[in-house]
């Protein structure tokens, strides 16, 4: 008992020290002075252009906000802060703030006590000056500097860097999202979800005293704050240049996509989806954020997509390539090999029969890829058999799995076999059937994304292997220092015999270089260009989807680019131009372009 | 402490001690609505009201208790270990539901059960029990195998939890009945000493070399005087150094950042942006009530949800700001007679199993009014102790007046030497 008296002395003698040496101290600083803790939100990384040209960086915003255990108690003085706030008008004497969000943001004042609550985001330098002036009448009403994403090209790229909202109330329950709260800023889409925790950094806490009114008076004397750790600054694998230049070329009224990716390393030199939208809409204030918002996301020509991965569509004459490729891998093509059947226009398989786009006659395979002859490989198709054909795609990145580029949303395409075919048709009761291989032999039948052509045409060139496409080239901390690299990753064989190898390097150049050649359109003087057009049937009557999928130089691959314009026609015609647009640009010719 | 006309040794009911308990009560009820008033709640949901619901439900447990047959508690001591131990593996492995990332409870539909609040009773009457049987000796080492397979079954399962402050009333409880089932002080104080050392050389510093120093030459004294077996020398000699070397050895193994956590956890006010948030807001509401406080219901502090937990854990900085020191004075005087009334005729029993478990519930309370107090004025780690009468809570309340149950049970029905 003696024992317990004893604690419990040393207690009081503690709690006499608090309450009456030090009670000056510790009440000054409950009544006037609060301590709170103000969380100082690290800087979000920006991204660069693979030169060092800021794409995404932060701009200072202001926002207004009530500062809840600041606001009067009585519901008396609450209600005339509101209406203070009402008759507050701007130039033109319209009023600043609305009534409802206002008067949703004092209905949640009484239980929100721990952090601010906005209710005018994106304020004015004018507006923060008015609300300055006033505060003293204006006890608990506060404004808060943080920082938004601005993005300085507009719609340049958007697609492949996103955009940052709010994280949603179902993305809080996923579990990559774990350590996040309500109200925090997040990538979506893009770079900035493909590499949000990078972006994000490590926020900071002060402890600061605040008046009466919530006015910041200083930090607590003796506690240091933990200043915040700013985000990595991501160094992208896009050239803005030859961004540039496709983003022109291709009008934001078509629909279509581009990809220029470097087929010795995966690097992705530009992406472009079209139609686009442009990522400042979400940062700015809410009514015209929603607007923004309900443009793009009822927008018949999906705006939201991203076109260059997650679009898939029919590789159409593109695929002859794989074809013609299986074929000589196997043994089953040669330079010297002619069909019985020369084209005479169309090719008569059973009952039925089939059509070529023109009259080629007697062709062999390098012949038959320069003019991308139909009859050819309708019965090539049938010697080589659709196993072989897949197997030979698969090697260079074609079918189901999705190439695992660093950023959300890329699908797989498709390619066709017998028991896929069945079991993907099965509510349309459609059976496989070998009349089937003359569709898939040319290309129409199969789905494939415009990166995965990108990504064949340049592995089908350099023979060297398939490197897994990305956009992030390196990360950097704010100092500038390389915190981490991307290494450059094989992802499937994509090697195939030399004279294989030689053959459809020699078609690939003759569709450009030959003047009877489909791809003529999209050469480049002085640099040897290889590449293979392609017009995607979809609908009966409409225009075919353009293809053109092109690499340069051929002696020595550095660039592979695969265009696709929906519904343009045919794809010599409308993308080769396109394409031959982005070539020049990468190897400085863009002055020559007429 | 002396007798006195006060003090009632004919073991009968004890009014004193009854009135004590319901006044704390009482001044709980008041502390939990003064906490909690302002949140905008029917009467029947809100914490003050369900507060008087555990309560009243408490009386009536504990009424029932002290009706129980001595013979009949001791015949269900195994039993009820038993039950402990399954129900903790069943929250452990089971049922946890998951609050604050910690699985504690196990949802029964109309009630929550905290098996850790369980364990404390179970095993109090456990280690009574055993060491009320088997007199205790610092020669045999039965004295102290059994009871540390006794002790490190439920400890563990409650340190994995985790919750440590639960964790600590186990060994808090254990030491107290050893002292009470025989041991010296001196026996106490060479038991204890390897923790000490542990303690005393993790830390390079001087003072704590000096201390450690200090530390193995009261050993050795004590061990000149207490004459004991030269194994027995030996080995608490041997334990005391290897622990000090084990320490230092270890601490310095620890990452710089495990280090910092130690530290912090130790002093909380070394992380003031972390736990010490805590500890500084509730300094600031105790320190700012003054000699007579606030009044009833004008904490600034509490009011305005400045504490976090204020009607749990941090009650008694609601305590503080509104009823100043006067306020924190009468409370702990009530305290202190609560523990005098409980723990007055504990040398009188003849029967050692009613002294321990009478010295056993007085501990868990006073342990708990000791941390969780000194927690809230800044003295003592940040646990998640509650206070006794004070915090709300259903399962500890119960716990609280099993205990005081089991107190009365055992003055009513206990016989003098």
């Amino acid at each position: 008992m003696s024992m317990v008296l004893i604690l419990f002395v040393i207690l009081l003698i503690r709690l006499y020290s608090l309450q009456y040496t030090h009670y000056d101290e510790n009440l000054q600083r409950s009544e006037n002075n609060r301590i709170r803790k103000v969380v100082l939100v690290a800087e979000r990384g920006y991204i660069y252009d693979r030169n060092g040209v800021v794409l995404v960086r932060n701009r200072p915003s202001y926002q207004i906000a009530l500062q809840a255990m600041s606001l009067p108690r009585a519901k008396a003085d609450r209600d005339s802060v509101m209406n203070r706030l009402l008759r507050i008008r701007d130039k033109d004497g319209t009023r600043l703030f609305d009534s409802l969000s206002l008067d949703t943001a004092f209905q949640r004042s009484r239980w929100i006590k721990n952090r601010p609550i906005g209710f005018f985001e994106d304020a004015s330098p004018e507006q923060v000056a008015i609300i300055e002036e006033h505060s003293s009448e204006l006890p608990g009403v506060v404004t808060l500097i943080e920082s938004r994403r601005e993005y300085p090209y507009g719609t340049l790229a958007s697609h492949l860097l996103g955009y940052t909202s709010e994280i949603s109330e179902e993305q809080l329950k996923l579990p990559e999202y774990e350590g996040y709260s309500q109200g925090d800023r997040i990538g979506q889409k893009g770079l900035e979800q493909g590499y949000d925790q990078e972006f994000r950094g490590k926020n900071g806490i002060k402890l600061v005293e605040v008046n009466a009114s919530g006015r910041e008076l200083g930090l607590v004397k003796g506690v240091d704050a933990q200043p915040p750790v700013p985000g990595l600054h991501l160094i992208s694998t896009i050239d803005l240049k030859l961004q540039k230049v496709a983003e022109e070329a291709i009008p934001d009224t078509a629909r279509g996509a581009l990809v220029a990716v470097d087929p010795r390393n995966g690097e992705i030199l530009a992406m472009v989806s079209s139609p686009r939208l442009d990522p400042n809409i979400f940062s700015l204030k809410k009514r015209e954020r929603n607007k923004g918002w309900a443009q793009v996301a009822l927008d018949s020509l999906r705006p939201l997509t991203n076109r260059a991965i997650s679009g898939t569509y029919t590789p159409a004459s593109v695929f002859k390539l794989i074809t013609a490729g299986a074929g000589l891998e196997n043994g089953i093509l040669s330079e010297s090999k002619y069909y019985p059947k020369p084209c005479t226009g169309g090719y008569q398989y059973g009952a039925r029969y089939q059509k070529c786009w023109g009259t080629h006659g007697n062709l062999n395979v390098v012949h038959a890829i320069r003019l991308s002859c139909d009859v050819f490989f309708y019965q090539a198709g049938l010697d080589i058999d659709m196993a072989r054909i897949n197997e030979f795609g698969r090697r260079f990145g074609l079918g189901e799995k999705p190439l695992g580029v660093d950023i959300p949303g890329e699908k797989g395409g498709w390619l066709v076999d017998s028991t896929s075919f069945n079991e993907r048709n099965k509510r349309l009761g459609w059976r496989w059937a070998r009349g089937l291989i003359l569709n898939l032999a040319i290309g129409q039948g199969e789905l494939v994304t415009p990166l995965q052509q990108a990504v064949m045409v340049g592995s089908l060139a350099t023979n060297k292997g398939v490197y897994r496409p990305h956009l992030m080239k390196e990360l950097r901390d704010d100092a500038g220092n390389v915190v981490r690299r991307y290494e450059p990753e094989i992802i499937r064989p994509g090697k195939m015999k030399p004279e294989t190898h030689r053959v459809l390097m020699a078609a690939m150049d003759s569709v450009v270089n030959h003047p009877g050649g489909t791809g003529k359109r999209g050469a480049v003087p002085g640099i040897r260009v290889g590449a293979k057009t392609g017009s995607g049937e979809w609908k009966k009557g409409a225009k075919t989807h353009a293809w053109y999928a092109a690499v340069a130089p051929l002696d020595d691959p550095q660039i592979a680019v695969a265009v696709i314009m929906e519904a343009a026609g045919g794809g010599g015609a409308v993308s080769g131009p396109i394409a031959r647009k982005v070539l020049m640009a990468y190897f400085g010719k863009e002055d020559e372009v007429k | 402490m002396s007798s006195g006309r006060f003090l009632d040794k004919s073991l009968k009911f004890d009014w004193v001690f009854l009135l004590t308990t319901f006044a704390l009560m009482a001044c709980g009820i008041a502390l939990v609505y003064s906490a909690t008033a302002n949140e905008e709640v029917v009467f029947y949901e809100s914490f003050w009201f369900k507060q008087i619901i555990y309560f009243i439900g408490g009386c009536v447990l504990a009424g029932g208790i002290v009706f129980l047959k001595i013979d009949w508690i001791k015949r269900m001591t195994a039993p009820f270990y038993i039950l402990s131990l399954i129900l903790l593996c069943v929250v452990l492995f089971f049922a946890g539901d998951v609050v604050k990332g910690a699985g504690r409870w196990i949802d029964f539909g109309f009630f929550k059960l905290q098996p850790s609040e369980f364990a404390k009773i179970a095993y109090l009457l456990t280690i009574s029990y055993w060491l009320s049987r088997h007199p205790v000796s610092l020669f045999k080492i039965k004295t102290f195998v059994v009871p540390f397979f006794l002790f490190i079954v439920p400890f563990a399962l409650v340190l994995k939890q985790p919750d440590l402050s639960t964790a600590l009333v186990f060994i808090a409880v254990t030491y107290v009945a050893f002292f009470f089932a025989g041991f010296t002080l001196v026996d106490m104080f060479l038991i204890t000493s390897p923790v000490l050392s542990v303690l005393f050389s993790h830390s390079q510093t001087m003072v704590y070399q000096v201390l450690w120093g200090l530390l193995i030459c009261a050993v050795v004294f004590a061990l000149v005087r207490r004459h004991l077996p030269k194994a027995q020398t030996i080995f608490f000699l041997a334990t005391n150094i290897l622990a000090g070397y084990a320490s230092s050895m270890a601490w310095n193994m620890l990452e710089p950042h495990q280090q910092k956590r130690v530290n912090t956890f130790l002093d909380p006010m070394s992380d003031p942006l972390g736990d010490g948030y805590q500890v500084l807001q509730s300094l600031t509401a105790i320190g700012s009530g003054g000699l007579t406080g606030k009044g009833f219901g004008n904490g600034t502090q509490t009011n305005l949800a400045f504490l976090p937990e204020e009607h749990t854990d941090f009650i008694f900085s609601v305590l503080g700001e509104q009823f100043g020191f006067v306020g924190c004075f009468l409370i702990l005087v009530l305290y202190a007679l609560f523990l005098w009334r409980a723990t007055s005729t504990c040398k009188l029993y003849s029967d050692p199993f009613i002294t321990l478990i009478v010295m056993g519930s007085s501990t868990i309370f006073l342990f708990h009014i000791l941390v969780n107090i000194a927690m809230t004025i800044g003295l003592m780690p940040v646990t998640g102790l509650p206070l006794p009468f004070l915090s709300y809570g259903g399962s500890f309340a119960m716990t609280c007046m099993v205990l005081v149950g089991a107190i009365i049970c055992m003055r009513y029905q206990g016989r003098r030497q």
